[in-house]
Order: C-alpha cells, then structure tokens, then sequence
C-alpha cells in the first residue's frame, strides 16, 4: 500500500479527532458540570474548567437523596433480569438448535417476532397482569417486563451463535462417555462463553438504562431504578437540580463503563469465530 | 473390557421420514476385523455407522457387539471409540486434555489418567505437543489427537468416519500405512466409512459396498475387486473403471460366447450354466488391465493416451462403443493409430442386463 503524506495523515487525525470531540462535549460537561461549585454553574459567560473543584453534590446525591436506594434497584433489577435470560436463552437456544421437534424453526420466529411488537403495545397488558399477580410496584415486576423483551432477542443471538458451533463436538463428547447434559456443560458451554458474555452485557445495558417500563409499572421509591428516580427526585415543572443531575449521571454511568472495561477482552473474543478444523 | 468385540447386523434398517437410509442390511463382522464402509454419498455408510455408535437410532432391526445387543444403549455405554471427518478436538481444552477426557468422564484418577496420556502421546508421537491447543496444529497432528483420544480408554471397537478426507494426498497416504500399523498393533474391530476405494482397498480385511441404503457386496478387497456382485461394484471399484459393454450371451452347445455387434468373445467353459434361454442380454465386463495389444485381436482406433508414468491409460474405440485398457508405458501408441486388442478370457465379467447381477466371470 502506498504510504500517504504525512499532511495527509495530520488532516485525517484532525478530523477523526474533531469529530470524537463534538461526540464525548456533552459526557465532558456531564463529568465537569458534576463537580462545579452551585454558584458556577449560570455564570454568564459560562466557564469551562471549574474555578473550584468540589464534590458536594455526590455527598448531597448520596447522603440526602434516596439515590443509593436506587441504585440499589438498578444493580438488582438488571443483575436479575441479566441472570434469568441467560439462563432461558442459554437453555433455549440449545433446544432450538439441537433438537429436532415439530414447529421448531416456526416457533423460533414467532418468538422473534415478539421483539417486534413496540412496547407501548406490551405495556397495558403488562401492567394489568402484574397488578392480578399481585406483584404490581416490586422489582421483580420490572425484572419480568425486561425478561419480555430482552429475552427474545438473547435468544436470537445465542441460537445463532450455538448454530455456528459443529455438532460434531458434542457427538464426540457423548462418545466419549459424557451424558447429554455432561456434554452440554463440558463442550456447549465452554464454546459459547464469549457469545453468552455478550448476550449478557447487552441484557445488563438493555436493562440498566430502561425507563419506560420503569415509569409506567412501578412508583415508589422502593422499586424505582435510578432512570426514573432520578428524574422525578430532580426534575420538576419549576426547577431542575443541574448539579445533582449531573452527578447522578456520571454515578450511573459509571457502573457500566467498569463492566465494559472488564469483559472487553470477552467481547472481542466473542467475535473471533471457533472451529475444529486447523 | 478391552477384548476386541465382533459385530452383528440384522435386518438394520433406518428411516428418516419416507428416506430410508438403510435398508435391512445384515452384516457380520469378525472380532479383530477391519472393516471398510464404502459407497458414494448418501448410500447409508455414515448412518450406518452413527447406529454403531449410538448417535442415531435404528427405525429397526438389531446391533449386536459380540453377544449383547446395544440398539437402546447410549453412545457412552458401548465401549467404543469414534473418530470424526473434522476431527472433533475440543478447542479450548489443550491436547493432553483432549486425549484424557474420555478417560477424565470414566472417572479414572488423575495420575492414571496421566500415564495413559503419555503411553498414547508416544504411541502416536505426540508428547511434544501436550501442551498445545488444537488450533496450534497441523491437520496430520490433530488427526493424531483424534486418534489419541480414540485410542486412550482402549474401547472394544473403533468407528472412523472418513478419518483421511481433510488430509492432503501425501499425508493421506502415510496416515493409511500408519491407520493398518496401529490396527495390527492394537488388533481391535475396526469400521471405516470412506467413499475412496483406494482407502478401503488398501486397508480391510472386508469391504461392504453400499449404495442407497442397500448392502452391494460384502468380501475382501481381491473378491469385490475380482467378482464383483453386480454391476454397480464392478463400475464403482477399480480406476479407471471396468469397461461394461452391452451385448448378448449365447450358448453353442458347452460353450458360452458374448456377441456384441460383429464381435464374438469367447467365454471360459463351464462358468456358466445354460438355463434353458438361448441367449441373455448382458453387459460384459473387462478391466483396463485385461485388454491386451493382440495381432489376432478385433480392430480398434486409439482415441486417447493418458500417460501416467509407469503406464498409458488408453481410450479405444471398438465400432461404436469405447474401452478403457491399462498399457505399458514402453508401448507408443498414438493418438488416431489403429491397433489390435483383446480382452483375456478368463478374466471377462458378465452381468444380466435386467438385474445387473453376476452371472460369470472373474478370477479365480
């Protein structure tokens, strides 16, 4: 490949990098906004860097507000949902592709086509079931509704990802003296790890940062996750709480960039494709 | 545990929805045996062979390993061994994983488990590549794992499926040298799918030809290859292949000639027995290596030399029809020239045009 001029490659980084700032300005000032004193904060011209910097509000957010409730909700609500669709969709999509059954590739479309129904639709139904249930206004009405709609879709990507997996691993497996279900977790899983830590980060995200479900199914602050408490503890018709929202921003971003970061090398694993041949 | 196992088939039959797969096949394989499944794509080897090992059930029929019927037996509960095309190596566990885990799932301790790894590692000139995971290999030395892995608990019986197909054509060859060592070596039943005759002829003790599901023939490589059954194991074996030609079987008092056309081939006396039809429409059977270069023979044209070293394999034309004969390469022959051929007597074929099987001929 020719080498381009080094005037070139200054202009493409400039650009790059243009572009990577207009993006990250607002997390930027989402994280500055977060740590500027109150009185700084309408200063006309406004200022960039803070003058001070300070960490009131992640106190105030912390210690005077029923934020750490919220998160609390949040890490449950997401961990529980994250935990059952894997289990289901591991479960799932192994007998979508494995067994042979009447109506199996019928069914596996049907439950695509779940995904596609909006949620606006979902959400009455829902509502009206979880209130028969009796479980109307807990976590675990939340964990369900996500269940519902992350589900379909996790087990899509699993099916496709234990499809691509040869059959004859397992065969080998039950030959070699394991049981179906010895073979399962010896070979199935084993080769499916870096899809199902995929399937699982998206579920987490998907179920992190929901917030209509969470508006409509669920209204006290005992199972609010931090998507809707935040907004209706911090925004109101007369007033918006700038500094703690920004701060319960970054509080709440935070958890996922420090996931990300940690399975990061399973992500693109799961991408680096497996096989028996060499 | 550990003593070579014969195998009986009887009347096995197996049916995917309307396909049959396998058709009421009996066969009878000798403990120590080296048996070779042979026949092109979807005659019903590998379905065949899934039923031996327990991955797929028979619609009917019996599986017998030595005394004990195994048809409702998992694959984990027969005591055999298989060895896959893709060769199946688990790719996150290393290769003295790989070869220990039947082992490892029989609940044998580790320290045994050790020592076994290392006997099969050397048997199999692994031990440098324990430590490796099967990405990290060739297509010979993963091979050798597979056959590692199949070897290790010393089954009753091996099944290979296609074992040599992802090999190239120098490491195939070498393989099948090292596949007949190990066999002697360990003398257990083996049962070999291959669509390659080569492979099957090389390496059985008996091959059983198939196609769609039905059992062709079942002997040693000299008698498919000598007597075949029928018409379709005369075509399928042998390279290049028997030359059938369509003709017609009279009877002249004890004789027994083949007339095709103009030409008249004499039969070898007494193979076959007059039934009382003055003549049978046949196609005779003659193997490249049975026509001669024969100054008494029937006029032919040379149509087409393919040389291959140590011979010509040579297309001629006899009237209308085209036969296929093996010379030798010291002999010219060129492309047009007219020659005289003849075809051996005794080692002409003949089959019934209707019915396709054997009615004389071959070696004795």
């Amino acid at each position: 490949m020719k080498r381009s001029s080094p005037w070139k490659r200054l202009l493409v980084s400039l650009l790059v990098w243009s572009i990577v700032l207009v993006v990250i300005f607002p997390l930027i000032w989402m994280i500055l906004t977060s740590i500027k004193p109150q009185t700084e904060l309408f200063r006309i011209p406004p200022s960039f860097w803070p003058g001070e910097i300070t960490f009131e509000h992640y106190a105030t957010l912390f210690k005077e507000t029923p934020f750490p409730q919220y998160l609390r909700n949040s890490v449950i609500i997401s961990a529980s949902t994250t935990i059952l669709v894997i289990v289901v969709a591991v479960a799932g999509a192994y007998s979508l592709t494995r067994f042979a059954y009447p109506g199996r590739d019928r069914l596996a479309i049907l439950v695509l086509f779940t995904y596609l129904l909006p949620s606006v639709v979902l959400v009455l139904p829902l509502y009206l079931t979880m209130v028969k249930a009796g479980i109307a206004n807990t976590l675990s009405s939340l964990v369900i509704a996500y269940t519902t709609f992350a589900l379909p879709y996790a087990l899509w990507l699993l099916r496709s990802f234990m499809a691509s997996m040869p059959e004859e691993l397992e065969w080998a497996a039950l030959v070699d003296g394991a049981s179906r279900t010895g073979a399962f977790i010896d070979v199935v899983l084993p080769q499916t790890l870096p899809g199902i830590i995929s399937t699982a980060l998206f579920t987490f995200i998907l179920a992190w940062n929901e917030y209509f479900y969470a508006l409509i199914l669920v209204n006290s602050d005992e199972a609010r996750p931090v998507t809707t408490g935040v907004i209706t503890m911090l925004v109101s018709s007369f007033n918006i709480e700038w500094s703690l929202l920004m701060a319960a921003a970054v509080a709440m971003s935070l958890p996922l960039i420090i996931i990300f970061v940690f399975l990061q090398g399973y992500l693109v694993k799961g991408f680096a494709t497996t096989g028996t041949k060499g | 545990m550990g003593e070579a196992a014969g195998i009986t088939l009887e009347r096995l039959h197996k049916q995917f929805g309307e396909f049959i797969a396998v058709n009421d096949l009996d066969l009878d394989i000798r403990p120590g045996e080296f048996v070779s499944l042979l026949g092109p794509s979807g005659c019903g080897k590998t379905t065949t062979l899934r039923m031996l090992a327990g991955l797929e059930f028979p619609t009917r029929g019996t599986i017998r390993f030595g005394e004990r019927v195994v048809n409702d037996l998992a694959p984990a509960k027969r005591n055999i061994a298989m060895v896959f095309q893709s060769y199946a190596l688990y790719p996150h566990m290393t290769v003295a994983e790989n070869i220990a885990y039947p082992l490892k799932k029989r609940g044998v301790p580790k320290a045994a488990r050790l020592t076994r790894v290392v006997a099969v590692a050397r048997l199999l000139q692994l031990e440098t590549l324990l430590t490796r995971k099967p990405r990290q290999l060739s297509g010979g030395q993963q091979q050798r794992v597979a056959l590692g892995r199949a070897l290790v608990r010393e089954p009753d019986i091996f099944l290979l499926d296609e074992p040599l197909s992802n090999l190239d054509a120098k490491l195939r060859a070498h393989m099948r040298t090292e596949l007949i060592e190990l066999h002697r070596k360990i003398g257990k039943t083996m049962v070999y799918v291959t669509h390659d005759q080569l492979e099957a002829m090389t390496m059985s003790s008996r091959i059983a030809v198939m196609r769609g599901g039905f059992l062709q023939q079942f002997g040693t490589p000299a008698e498919i290859y000598d007597r075949p059954a029928n018409v379709f194991v005369a075509d399928f074996i042998g390279t290049p292949s028997m030359t059938l030609l369509d003709a017609e079987l009279h009877f002249v008092g004890a004789a027994a000639e083949a007339r095709i056309g103009p030409l008249v081939v004499p039969l070898p006396a007494g193979q076959v027995a007059a039934d009382g039809r003055g003549k049978i429409e046949i196609k005779l059977g003659v193997r490249p290596e049975d026509i001669t270069l024969d100054e008494q023979g029937f006029p032919a044209e040379v149509k087409v030399v393919e040389p291959t070293g140590h011979e010509n394999i040579v297309l001629f034309g006899l009237g209308d029809m085209a036969v296929t004969a093996r010379i030798p390469a010291h002999v010219r022959l060129c492309t047009r020239e007219h020659a005289r051929i003849s075809f051996r007597p005794s080692r002409l074929h003949a089959f019934d045009r209707a019915t396709g099987t054997r009615l004389v001929g071959g070696g004795e």
